[in-house]
């Protein structure tokens, strides 16, 4: 079976309905992923005995009547979301052999759908960074190029059609980013909508929980599974109360995508160009097009470094090796805590150890990280505005393609590709990230950000919109459903 | 030179709240170490805080009942630093906006008058856990039940002049906390703890000296002895001219001293900002009115009404609501015996001694007030005597028993049998001839010693009263 050419919705319905034994699908599913894994380095680690258990459940559950919302279905977990039955390494050497006591409430809740773990997807050290070069165990490579990353390692295992759902992280734009990279789709939903409880949150204000698909019809149902209140999770308590939100697009003439005027940038820039020729496209469908302005997209971006660097200096504070992990034995402790630490931590986890715990000191916190809440605030209000002038914001995803897997990439270029990632971070918006051509043989996508908590809008609108974009996107195996 | 001394002090109190700050684990104290834990408190990854609602409240109680301004939007911030007994690497704390600002507390001065001392600030934050170290030095261990426990951080301004003021600060504070079910306040068990930062100035001068700050305070007593030892070397180094050193001491109880601590107070930077994963906490007005309502009669209010209501003398109405817990054992007695002065004068006389004695609290004592409402009865009816209540009430602080099942149990019913005493007064009378002779030749004080015969030939059960009464008529009879 190719998940390629396979909905995890038709997957479920088949389960479902008796015609296929997720235990089948599972034993087959983890055959793949050993192998394509040699290749592509996409997990951490493989499920075996706790996937085909995991199976065998969701058969005797149909057996028993019971119809499960992602019966069978294949899941990947990024590797700094909790769950018992694998190690949770974090993306560090020394988190190796961690077992957390206790599992992440969406990987519980994906696990109840009738989804099956097939194993923990590649992550930067400590979840920060989209890339994956900063783990030690090197880079996820691109499905598409195996010179170049493919930025997320749950989106490799999508497009390598290894599994059919990713449960993903982002602070910055990880999640959309990868998407793009391999070509799948990924929803970044509303900030409050998804509990984080169990997932390493290194910034408490911009981590969130999202997943990704091969199919975008897919990703309503696994948002219904994972998303709701979760008193664990404290911001999750205002997903319970708005209940005006508009939820569907009747009718694409209504609807408005705005687009950014100007976009930095040459004009020969084929991203620009992509966003020009994907709102022909959508105009085509009767859809009306608004220019909009994001002014402080600039300042958003270095305001994003200052407070998730300050964020991750405080919330990594608790990797001592003390109560858990591996601790580097030494004669004091002040040299235990240097060592282990050390260990413990490379790439941009340290960078913004150091940045962070400067920006919050006496002398940085007036200069950098007060004016970084301030340019906060006014990000915020610009993204509030813009939708006052349109339903949808079109918008690109990255800058450049994906990186080198060699790593030979300037660090202020890894910084800068969150340019276009960030807003959303900050702001809180919902975002999905759909394949919209590709650049030098690689797939591209672009961003549709809603409304706060109009995630189901979002994702009928993109439905809609999906196969005037996607049709003649190369390399994409479509149809499905 | 003449000095005056200042004197702020800092108090940490634990509150009353039947689980942790953020996460769900019991806040009771456990001698078994680490069992109060979870992976939040533990500061695994991927665990958020869950805020505890009544701890809120509870200091949101204390803020008002020290008559705090109370700031209805504020936040807490993380206190960063790295110390084996913090899980997280911070602790979770109001910097920036407390909950309670500008209050005051009203107190007597040396010379007996009125005096404001005013409460900069009354902020929550959460308890870390406590460092256990072996006798030989060589390891530490850590015990997280206490890490994560709520608590409040009262902060005076510099209003105190002298460690007596401050040791009354301190006990009209813990009234206070425990009249209003904010915190039991129970030093040795550590839920109030007490640093005190002092300094010398001349007199006349407004402006402050050199400070430092004490701790490892373990009473009110070791808080007015460190005070009163630091400002003797404070007075020391000033007038041979020198200047006091900025320094963090700690208080040696076994040696009655001062030792450095820290050296220089150096500013630690703590790099506070806004948990972001905690909710702003939002207050409403009416929340604030209605927690204001609800304050408790306090204890100086509660001492003038028992002088009204129970026609107790001052003194005896202030000792029984110097703690919350012993008034209300008082009260509770009174609700099913009606002799107030004579519960008051067992409550603060035999039952608090004993209590001292075997330092156990009022309301952990097994010696309930019903019990105490029983003994006292049993005494006026004659029952037993003072004297062998006394021993009752002994025996039921030990065994858990109630006073009837003892004196049951032990048969000793006081003997108010006038035949069965007539014959023992007969047979005394007969075993000492010369004490009879003695009576009759005027010496009454015989008339005492065959009183105590009868008494010590019944083991003290006799009705001493009918004793006396039974042997004079046989004298004269």
């Amino acid at each position: 079976m190719n998940l390629k050419t396979i909905s995890a919705g038709r997957i479920a319905d088949k389960v479902n309905r008796g015609e296929l034994k997720a235990r089948d699908l599972a034993e087959i599913v983890l055959q793949n992923a050993r192998e394509l894994n040699n290749k592509l380095n996409i997990f951490c680690s493989i499920a075996g005995a706790e996937a085909l258990e995991q199976a065998s459940a969701v058969d005797q559950k149909i057996e028993a009547g019971i119809c499960l919302p992602l019966a069978g279905v294949p899941l990947a977990v990024k590797d700094n979301f909790m769950y018992k039955a694998l190690p949770t390494t974090l993306g560090s050497s020394q988190f190796k052999s961690f077992y957390p006591p206790y599992n992440a409430a969406a990987v519980d809740k994906l696990i109840a759908a009738g989804a099956v773990v097939v194993g923990k997807t590649n992550v930067d050290n400590m979840g920060i960074g989209s890339t994956t070069l900063d783990s030690p165990q090197g880079p996820t490579l691109n499905p598409g190029d195996l010179q170049k990353v493919a930025g997320s390692a749950g989106a490799a295992a999508l497009a390598a059609g290894i599994c059919s759902l990713a449960l993903e992280s982002d602070s910055g734009g990880a999640l959309l980013q990868g998407a793009s990279h391999c070509g799948v789709f990924g929803l970044l939903p509303s900030a409050g909508l998804v509990s984080r409880h169990g997932l390493a949150v290194h910034s408490g204000s911009f981590c969130r929980a999202g997943v990704s698909a091969l199919f975008p019809e897919d990703l309503p149902v696994a948002l219904k599974v994972i998303s709701g209140y979760d008193p664990r999770d404290a911001v999750t308590a205002a997903c319970r109360e708005v209940n005006t939100r508009r939820d569907k697009t009747d009718d694409l003439s209504n609807l408005v995508v705005g687009y950014l005027e100007t976009l930095s940038g040459s004009a020969a820039d084929p991203r620009r160009n992509l966003v020009k020729d994907t709102l022909n496209r959508i105009a085509a469908l009767g859809i009306r097009k608004a220019a909009v302005q994001l002014k402080h997209l600039p300042e958003a971006l270095r305001a994003h470094q200052v407070i998730a660097a300050a964020e991750a200096s405080s919330s990594l504070l608790r990797y001592d090796g003390i109560r858990y992990g591996q601790a580097i034995e030494a004669e004091d402790l002040e040299l235990l805590y240097r060592k282990t630490r050390r260990a413990t931590f490379n790439g941009e986890a340290l960078n913004r150890s150091i940045f962070g715990t400067y920006f919050l000191s006496k002398d940085g916190y007036n200069r950098y990280y007060r004016q970084a809440l301030k340019v906060w605030t006014l990000i915020r209000e610009e993204l509030k505005t813009v939708f006052e002038q349109c339903d949808l914001l079109l918008m690109p995803v990255v800058r450049t393609g994906p990186f080198l897997a060699s790593g030979e990439t300037a660090y202020s270029d890894l910084l800068e590709n969150d340019l276009f990632t960030v807003p959303v971070s900050m702001a809180g918006n919902p975002a999905l990230c759909l394949p919209a051509g590709d650049i030098n043989g690689l797939p591209v996508g672009l961003q549709l950000i809603g409304k706060q908590f109009e995630d189901a809008f979002l994702l009928s609108a993109a439905l809609k919109i999906a196969p005037a974009i996607i049709s003649d996107l190369q390399g994409f195996n479509g149809g499905g459903n | 030179m003449k000095y005056e001394t200042v004197i702020g002090l800092e108090v940490h109190v634990e509150l009353l709240t039947e689980s942790k700050f953020f996460c769900a684990c019991p806040n009771h104290f456990a001698a078994e170490p680490n069992v109060n834990t979870c992976p939040g408190c533990l500061g695994f990854p991927g665990i958020l805080p869950q805020l505890n609602k009544v701890a809120v409240q509870k200091a949101l109680t204390a803020a008002l009942a020290l008559n705090c301004e109370i700031a209805l939007f504020s936040y807490f911030d993380r206190k960063n630093y790295f110390y084996p007994d913090l899980s997280k690497g911070y602790q979770i704390s109001q910097f920036h906006v407390p909950i309670g600002s500008n209050g005051y507390l009203d107190l007597e001065d040396d010379q007996g008058l009125l005096k404001r001392v005013r409460i900069g600030r009354v902020h929550m934050e959460e308890d870390a856990g406590k460092l256990v170290h072996s006798p030989a030095g060589d390891t530490s261990l850590v015990d997280y039940n206490r890490a994560g426990v709520p608590l409040i951080e009262v902060v005076t301004e510099p209003d105190l002049r002298s460690p007596g003021e401050a040791k009354r600060y301190l006990e009209k504070l813990k009234s206070i906390l425990q009249y209003s079910s904010v915190s039991d306040c129970k030093m040795e068990e550590g839920s109030l703890r007490c640093d005190a930062n002092i300094s010398l100035r001349p007199v006349g001068s407004d402006t402050l000296g050199s400070k430092t700050e004490l701790k490892n305070m373990n009473s009110f007593k070791a808080v007015e002895k460190s005070l009163e030892h630091e400002i003797k070397r404070q007075r020391a180094i000033l007038n041979s001219g020198d200047e006091v050193v900025s320094q963090t001491l700690r208080w040696e109880e076994n040696s009655q001293e001062t030792i450095v601590m820290r050296g220089k107070l150096q500013a630690h930077d703590y790099r506070c900002f806004v948990d972001p994963e905690l909710a702003p906490i939002q207050l409403t007005i009416e929340e604030v009115e209605e927690a204001r309502q609800n304050l408790p009669e306090m204890a100086e209010a509660r001492a003038a009404r028992f002088v009204k209501d129970y026609k107790l003398p001052g003194y005896d109405a202030a000792v029984l609501t110097a703690s919350r817990s012993l008034a209300d054992y008082f009260e509770s007695c009174l609700a099913i015996y009606d002799n107030p002065k004579a519960a008051c004068n067992w409550i603060m006389g035999e039952f608090t001694a004993r209590l001292n004695s075997a330092g156990i609290e009022v309301d952990r004592c097994p010696f309930t007030p019903h019990f105490m409402a029983e003994l006292l009865k049993m005494i006026d009816d004659g029952l037993i005597s003072g004297k062998l209540a006394k021993e009752v009430l002994d025996q039921s602080i030990a065994s858990g028993k109630s006073p009837s099942q003892i004196v049951e149990k032990e048969n000793l019913t006081q003997i108010s049998d006038h035949g069965e005493l007539e014959k023992i007064i007969r047979q005394m009378i007969a075993e000492h001839p010369d004490s009879v002779e003695n009576y009759h030749g005027g010496k009454t004080k015989a008339l005492g010693f065959l009183v105590g015969q009868v008494m010590k030939e019944t083991k003290g059960k006799a009705n001493p009263q009918l004793v006396n009464e039974l042997l004079l008529k046989t004298l004269e009879g």
